[in-house]
């Protein structure tokens, strides 16, 4: 069973709540670039919102990936995190996810995704329509 | 591709306080550059952003006089210093420039995405001259900024040019404001358009986008916004947004239908705009209000950024002629512009038109109008099938309607071509006494309030800034909607005069209408994003400073009493049904109303600002250069 963060997409007004409170919370910023919940309109049709973030699948493609053993696992949460500390930047597991669940960030320097603010994701106490779950 | 960077380091752009880039960046079409400079910061303090600052650079920059279309026009767009943040619904823009429609100042908004965009590429305004010596586009992008060769989106319309523009510059989530035909054949009702369905849309200003040759402006940016102690901010915000926002019970109409629930109430005011304001109630309105919206068309509800309302509602069209098209909304002033008032009877016939405006480029609430006025013309017989390109332009014909906007976009037709100019310059090159049927103040079209039934509408459509417009005041709340007498003067100037000093600082933040915020919230949250003191009493101060600069604009290019006015139909033309029945405005109330209305705002007889009211107001530096004060 995936530990990753459960979406009700069909719910999503593409408000991008979720992206500025995870930008605060991991980059002191508003900044949706530098987010690990991506939220995308799907053009022409602005009705349809795809979210794209790890989803903390089973295989973990990344964790194989990745050359520099930067995607680590956490023991408590059940999941895996990239140590930004340790990534090289490489760009490898944005590669090898089938999800688009990691992308780099705007500096280039490392691979961001989602690790569940430790515990507690703030994305899901903030939507303002319920679209996320732990 | 790149032919111009912009000039002058970052070093050079004064840090200002939080919440703004900064910069301002400066676009010389004529010579295809760009440059950066800092933002005035001295007036950042008293004008804060959006409507209030962009007014302050346009009355410094604009030559009194100068024609709307040409080259000389000073287009803006504007962010303030909350956009980007998670202040809920604050993330606007505002496009400012003089109205082609009105000749006064123009100040439209937008909701959607391009704001924040534009402020996270690292710009506070951007503000363009000149015109381009073939069809551009500009790119911002993290601090830079290019003018671009438009010829693979020039002629395509909105939709298209999103799709194209986005492909063109590698960026799959870049965001777009930009014009479609109607804009690139200078309709001086046409809009700007972000996000596909998203439109600054009165006044023209894409007419004045096509007139400098520039096709959009394309946004990325991944410089984000800071503000000072983000944790206690973001626990600020979330807490905001659910006891302020989710649960404020102001909200809770738009939260279950959005703006479409208004189209029930006006018809029981009996104050919904139908055949061209022949009638204030519509016997067809079952087919085109919020419940019809819910069971025929909606798909799915559609937030802004920041916005935990999500008052749109996507809608897309199942069977019948229009089948497949879809449009977010369609929104209170397009079913009763484009809906009751040209008797279109079926919701589906209104968001295929709403699409079309979207995708060309139109103002729905000025194409509605126009429409609802050239179907009076044509059932008249003062138009026939010779001057509209063989359609049959009866009331209610939907077949004919849904033609309407290409018409006037492409100006295919006589009339077309016609109603591109909006509705009283088409009715003055008509002639023949048609003026009286088009329902306006200062050129631009009455929004859907008929003021027979709401008498204060009358005040608020011919004291607003950019022309007629429901976002400036809006008495009908407390008087057709709520226990007011709607035909009682009493009160109805000081009404329209709080209003327009609270949105004066409402748009220079650029919230959103649509947010029940407090003043108080709103200095509370100036505060929180930018470390500098605010209080209500402040916020009104600015108030007050905007609207009075923004008339002292107006002045200038010649407006005074004698175009703050009402249409005659008002007081000639008594309402036929329900609670209207028999009603007008009488010219004599109107002006009761109107002098009041001077002098709460301090104004003379003629209604311009006295030289004290500005040195007052904070404006004493701009005596000097009012002619009229001399």
């Amino acid at each position: 069973m995936s530990k990753g963060l459960k979406a009700e997409v069909e719910k999503c007004t593409g408000c991008q709540i979720c992206a500025l409170v995870c930008s605060a919370t991991h980059v002191g910023k508003f900044n949706p670039s530098e987010s690990r919940m991506n939220v995308m309109d799907l053009y022409p049709e602005p009705g349809e919102v795809r979210l794209n973030y790890c989803i903390q699948c089973d295989e973990h493609p990344c964790v194989e990936a990745c050359p520099a053993e930067a995607i680590k696992f956490n023991d408590a949460l059940g999941i895996y995190y990239v140590d930004k500390e340790e990534c090289t930047g490489c760009g490898m597991c944005v590669e090898a996810c089938p999800h688009d669940g990691c992308w780099m960030d705007p500096s280039e320097s490392y691979s961001i995704k989602c690790d569940l603010c430790g515990g507690a994701p703030q994305c899901v106490e903030v939507c303002p329509k319920g679209v996320l779950k732990r | 591709m790149c032919r111009g960077v912009p000039q002058g380091s970052s070093e050079e752009v004064i840090k200002m306080a939080y919440g703004y880039t900064g910069k301002v960046l400066r676009v010389d079409l004529t010579e295809e550059k760009t440059s950066v400079e800092p933002l005035n910061g001295d007036w950042a303090k008293e004008y804060i952003g959006g409507k209030g600052l962009g007014a302050r650079y346009l009355f410094e920059e604009l030559k009194p006089g100068t024609d709307p279309l040409s080259p000389e026009n000073v287009l803006s767009i504007w962010t303030g210093p909350l956009v980007g943040t998670m202040v809920p619904l604050t993330s606007r823009y505002a496009v400012i420039t003089k109205s082609p429609l009105t000749g006064t100042f123009l100040d439209s908004y937008a909701g959607g995405y391009f704001g924040p965009e534009m402020k996270y590429a690292g710009f506070d305004a951007i503000i363009i001259k000149g015109k381009a010596p073939k069809p551009s586009y500009l790119y911002v992008n993290d601090g830079n900024a290019e003018i671009r060769d438009a010829k693979n989106v020039w002629g395509k319309d909105m939709f298209k040019t999103e799709e194209l523009l986005r492909e063109e510059v590698g960026q799959k989530a870049a965001r777009i404001a930009g014009i479609g035909q109607a804009g690139e054949k200078l309709s001086r009702i046409a809009g700007v358009t972000s996000d596909i369905t998203r439109n600054a849309g009165r006044g023209g200003a894409g007419a004045v986008f096509g007139s400098k040759n520039l096709k959009a402006v394309v946004a990325k940016g991944s410089l984000g916004v800071e503000v000072p102690k983000i944790d206690e901010f973001a626990k600020m915000a979330k807490q905001m947004l659910l006891k302020d926002v989710v649960e404020n019970p102001d909200h809770a109409g738009l939260v279950t239908d959005g703006t479409p629930i208004i189209v029930d109430m006006s018809q029981d005011a009996a104050i919904l705009p139908t055949n061209n304001w022949h009638n204030g109630q519509f016997d067809g309105y079952q087919g085109i209000d919020s419940d019809a919206l819910k069971t025929r068309v909606f798909v799915r509800k559609k937030a802004c950024f920041g916005c935990g309302i999500a008052c749109g509602s996507w809608a897309k069209v199942r069977d019948g002629p229009f089948k497949g098209s879809s449009t977010e909304g369609p929104e209170y002033e397009t079913l009763g512009l484009a809906g009751s008032n040209c008797g279109v009877r079926n919701i589906e016939a209104i968001v295929k038109f709403a699409e079309e405006c979207d995708r060309l480029g139109l103002d729905t609430i000025s194409a509605g109008a126009a429409v609802g006025f050239a179907m009076d013309l044509y059932e008249k017989g003062i138009i026939t099938k010779e001057d509209t390109g063989g359609l049959d332009l009866k009331f209610g014909n939907e077949e004919a309607y849904a033609k309407m906007p290409e018409m006037i976009a492409e100006r295919k037709s006589k009339i077309g071509d016609l109603l591109a100019e909006g509705s009283l310059l088409a009715a003055r090159k008509i002639g023949k006494d048609t003026e009286k049927l088009v329902i306006h103040a200062k050129g631009s079209e009455y929004p859907a309030y008929d003021p027979r039934g709401s008498i204060g509408m009358a005040l608020a459509y011919a004291t607003s800034d950019r022309g007629a417009d429901h976002n400036r005041a809006w008495p009908v709340a407390s008087d057709a909607y709520g226990d007011g007498d709607p035909w009682s003067t009493e009160g109805k100037a000081a009404i329209c005069h709080e209003e327009q000093i609270m949105k004066s600082y409402k748009w220079s933040m650029i919230y959103c209408d649509f947010y029940g915020v407090s003043a108080e919230n709103m200095a509370m949250y100036f505060t929180a994003v930018t470390e500098q003191p605010a209080s209500v009493d402040w916020l009104n101060a600015v108030g007050v400073r905007v609207w009075n600069l923004v008339r002292a604009f107006n002045v200038r290019e010649g407006f005074s009493k004698k175009d703050d006015t009402m249409p005659d139909r008002m007081e000639s033309e008594p309402l036929p049904t329900g609670k209207t029945e028999g009603k007008t405005v009488p010219r004599a109330a109107f002006d009761k109303m109107l002098s009041e209305y001077y002098q709460l705002w301090g104004w003379d007889d003629d209604g311009k600002p006295t030289k004290k009211t500005l040195e007052d107001a904070g404006l004493g530096d701009i005596v000097a250069k009012l002619d009229y004060l001399k």
